[in-house]
């Protein structure tokens, strides 16, 4: 009895720790720049589809993490500069481009890849005892490399100079630019950093999911829900809203169907739209 | 407003006669290739409906129109030849709009949110009615979809589908015409690019915006409606993202800002890809890119083209005679304002600190004070944009703090904005109908395209007084600054409101355009016996304007009076110590 409870607690965790990772792209982009990249759940896709070219070339899995980082961040430097800096004043024509680069990644993935579903090996098999509930070994990992990831992010952009200077980018980007900082060059480093986050987290849950054009579409639809119901701009944010639409999508999902949890993250999207619009923890 | 020109109607008269021979001259093939096409268009209008004119972007039309393909597949499996289906088919397209209203006056609600929760939720909720057509397999047949639908009863063949679609379409176009044509397509136009500014002339934009939600979700349920018969089978796909996203692709590169443009896109695009897509490889991906390029570059799309031949068009066109506005619903009269022990605070800063003030009659007020006394934010509390911690707001003793904005304004609220912001890419007449139409109009007066057509005599006085604002067909954008603050300045007055709240008429403006202003304030007051209330900081106005000022400081009244006793007073000349003049 007790190992189950181990288990279900662990299935939560980890739930909750794969979604932080999926936003937490979306996050940076979306709360530090105010740029909804719609695309983010494509570059999760094609982080997905690096780990899948690594294992037919036979590489390692590993592989895909440098690739997928290559990958993503040109495609970000790229569209930083063609799609999203000529817009920064226009953040509704931004959605709508993205929207518009969404299709264009999914429609080269199926020129490429076709429409089927790819499977990707896990690279780290076997379970191991978690308190007495057996547990697979690289779902283990997966939750210990989110909690490292947004750990050692919250550190560096809290304490290092360059997060000091991206946040008063953020705070005021016509008094940080006065104050002699590139304003520009963080804006375009914090959106491929964003970009490349989002590949990174492809890459990690491509041997969990089928891997196919399509499936970045639910991705970034619940990474902006986690947004809408943490609040923008602080881990404290990203951690509860992936923990509460986490939660509420495996358990409702669990006790009825998928389309059951689905509706339950809307509703609950739209009930925060209303009742505190800027999320759980509002930035100021 | 202006008739229809003639060459308006020419081609509308061709475009008729072009539909109807299509299928003689282009074949069987193509017709049943357009009549699809037709249908896909019908709900591309609401698409730019939404987009174009009221600007927020649905990203989930596939849900309206599936739902409602899928209602008409099992009227028309369940009623089969039988007369219901005249009846049942419309309600499918029905209860596809009323849905999208429903979700629409949800979403909407609270804030008027037009950006990205507005997409992404109706995005959701299109996967989300994917998922369930495939997963409720009892009654859509699941992934498979509906099969075996029977066509209309009496119009099965090819070319009466192909009739069929291509009449609906002419109404469904015929009706997007109307809408916009009436004041609300103006007001549509109006909030999409200053929803502020129409709140403040008294229109619940968030119900505006619902409403245009709901034709959309109208038109693509009309659009399913007919597709389940022309087709013969409903499948999970026509609810989710595909058919939404080409839907989006047609309206932006046919043209979102005109009736026509997603049309166009949709025929254009949509022919384009049946002909393509088998035999070139990369064709969506083109489309893509193409649908990018418009959105940077070009957001006329397809339809700018002819933007030219249409100026020409318009100008065989006729003004219409005016008509007399009706007087405005509310009484008229001076409204009597009290402000009790108002508290305001935004985050750490205190703005109103125990504000008390009472203004009990007509006439002229001038509300002066430093910058950051709480000017501005009064007159934000007043019109309910901003909300008191505590104390009292009363207008004619009753209480409003807990009301939205457009219901205060209704009661008889006219404000001029600090910074011009009249709706610069409507025309001036449009401009003077918004004003014209606050305050004067039910809900069911803004489907009636004659309202563009009302005058009052204080519109023609002002017109007199200012000839420019009788060039109807101007856009506001063409205008100088000191002129748009005189429209700016008309377009408060034009309601007639009870209150009046003038917030720096006169930033900006040389020294004669000044006078003019101060002349019209003055005019406005002995015509009308409203109570105006000016925030001004130049002292050489307030002594030619006011007949009472309240000096507000630090959030608080620090002294009223007339101005002579004003500037005799030492707290006001202590905080002005050196700015006198």
């Amino acid at each position: 009895m007790e190992s189950v409870l181990v288990a279900q607690a662990l299935n939560a965790l980890f739930a909750v720790a794969v979604l932080a990772l999926i936003a937490l792209g979306l996050a940076v982009v979306f709360g530090l720049l105010g740029v909804l990249n719609l695309a983010h759940g494509e570059l999760v896709m094609v982080g997905a589809y690096c780990a899948y070219v690594a294992q037919t070339h036979g590489w390692p899995f590993v592989a895909a993490l440098p690739l997928a980082i290559a990958v993503c961040g040109v495609l970000g430097l790229v569209v930083e500069r063609w799609l999203v800096r000529p817009l920064y004043h226009r953040p509704f024509d931004t959605l709508v481009v993205t929207w518009g680069l969404s299709l264009l990644l999914r429609k080269c993935a199926e020129a490429l890849f076709g429409l089927g579903y790819q499977s990707i090996n896990e690279p780290l098999g076997g379970t191991l005892d978690v308190l007495g509930a057996t547990y697979p070994r690289y779902r283990l990992l997966l939750i210990a490399i989110s909690i490292v990831v947004l750990g050692a992010l919250l550190l560096w952009y809290g304490r290092s100079r360059t997060g000091t200077r991206i946040q008063a980018m953020v705070d005021n980007p016509d008094l940080a630019r006065a104050l002699g900082i590139r304003v520009g060059r963080f804006a375009a480093a914090t959106f491929v950093a964003g970009t490349c986050l989002a590949g990174l987290a492809g890459v990690l849950i491509a041997p969990l999911v089928p891997v196919q054009p399509f499936m970045g579409l639910d991705h970034v639809l619940m990474s902006f829900f986690v947004l809408v119901v943490g609040g923008l701009g602080s881990t404290a944010g990203l951690l509860t809203g992936s923990a509460v639409i986490g939660g509420v999508n495996s358990v409702v999902s669990a006790v009825s169907d998928s389309t059951g949890g689905y509706f339950c993250v809307l509703v609950l999207a739209i009930l925060f739209l209303w009742l505190r619009p800027s999320g759980i923890h509002a930035r100021r | 407003m202006r008739a229809a020109s003639v060459g308006t109607w020419r081609a509308a008269g061709v475009a008729v006669v072009a539909l109807l021979l299509l299928p003689l001259v282009a074949g069987e093939f193509w017709a049943y290739q357009m009549s699809l096409l037709y249908l896909y268009a019908i709900a591309a209008l609401g698409v730019g409906l939404c987009w174009g004119r009221a600007g927020f972007l649905p990203l989930g039309q596939g849900l309206f129109f599936g739902l409602s393909a899928y209602l008409s597949g099992l009227a028309l499996i369940a009623f089969d030849q039988s007369a219901w289906l005249l009846l049942l088919l419309p309600l499918a397209a029905l209860a596809s709009g009323a849905l999208a209203l429903l979700i629409g006056t949800l979403v909407f609600r609270r804030r008027g949110e037009s950006g990205p929760y507005f997409s992404m939720i109706t995005l959701a909720l299109a996967l989300l009615a994917g998922q369930m057509a495939n997963n409720w397999e009892s009654v859509t047949g699941g992934f498979n979809g509906l099969k075996g639908i029977p066509g209309l009863p009496g119009l099965d063949s090819f070319i009466a589908a192909y009739y069929v679609a291509a009449v609906a379409l002419v109404l469904a176009c015929a009706a997007v015409v109307w809408l916009y044509r009436a004041p609300l397509g103006v007001l549509w136009a109006a909030l999409a690019h200053n929803e502020r500014r129409v709140v403040l002339f008294g229109f619940d934009t968030n119900r505006l915006k619902a409403v245009a939600f709901g034709v959309s979700g109208l038109l693509a349920g009309l659009g399913g409606a007919l597709y389940a018969p022309q087709q013969g089978l409903v499948t999970p796909q026509l609810c989710g993202f595909v058919l939404s996203a080409d839907l989006v692709i047609w309206a932006a590169v046919g043209g979102r800002g005109r009736l026509l443009g997603p049309v166009l896109g949709a025929l254009l695009i949509g022919a384009l890809t049946s002909a393509l897509r088998d035999s070139f490889r990369f064709w969506e991906i083109t489309i893509a890119i193409v649908f990018i390029v418009i959105v940077l570059a070009y957001p006329q799309g397809l339809i700018g083209v002819f933007a030219p031949l249409e100026r020409r068009w318009r100008q065989g066109r006729r003004a219409l005679a005016a008509l007399a506005a009706p007087p405005r619903r509310q009484p008229g009269g001076a409204l009597r304002l009290q402000l009790e022990d108002v508290e305001l605070q935004v985050g750490e800063v205190r703005i109103l600190d125990k504000l008390s003030l009472a203004i009990e009659r007509a006439g002229v007020f001038c509300v002066i004070g430093p910058n950051g006394a709480g000017k501005t934010s009064t007159f934000n509390l007043l019109t309910g944009e901003l909300r008191a911690q505590a104390g009292r707001v009363r207008f004619d003793g009753l209480a409003i703090e807990r009301r939205p904005t457009h219901q205060i304004v209704a009661l008889g609220v006219g404000r001029k904005l600090q910074i011009p912001s009249v709706f610069a890419h409507l025309s001036i007449a449009d401009n003077l109908g918004v004003a014209l139409w606050s305050g004067r109009t039910r809900a069911s007066d803004l489907l009636r395209p004659r309202l563009r057509r009302w005058r009052t005599p204080l519109l023609a006085a002002l017109q007199e007084r200012y000839p420019f604002l009788a060039e109807a067909q101007r856009t506001a954008a063409e205008l100088a600054h000191g002129e748009r603050q005189i429209l700016e300045l008309a377009l408060a007055l034009l309601g007639e409101p009870r209150l009046l709240l003038l917030d720096e008429p006169c930033a900006g403006l040389s020294p004669q355009e000044t006078a003019q202003v101060i002349d019209v304030i003055r005019w406005a007051s002995q015509r009308s016996a409203a109570t105006i209330v000016v925030i001004e900081h130049d002292m050489s106005l307030v002594r030619n304007l006011a007949e009472h000022v309240f000096v507000l400081h630090n959030g608080r009244l620090l002294a009223q009076g007339s101005v002579a006793e004003i500037q005799a007073n030492p707290a006001v000349k202590a905080i002005y110590v050196g700015s006198e003049k």
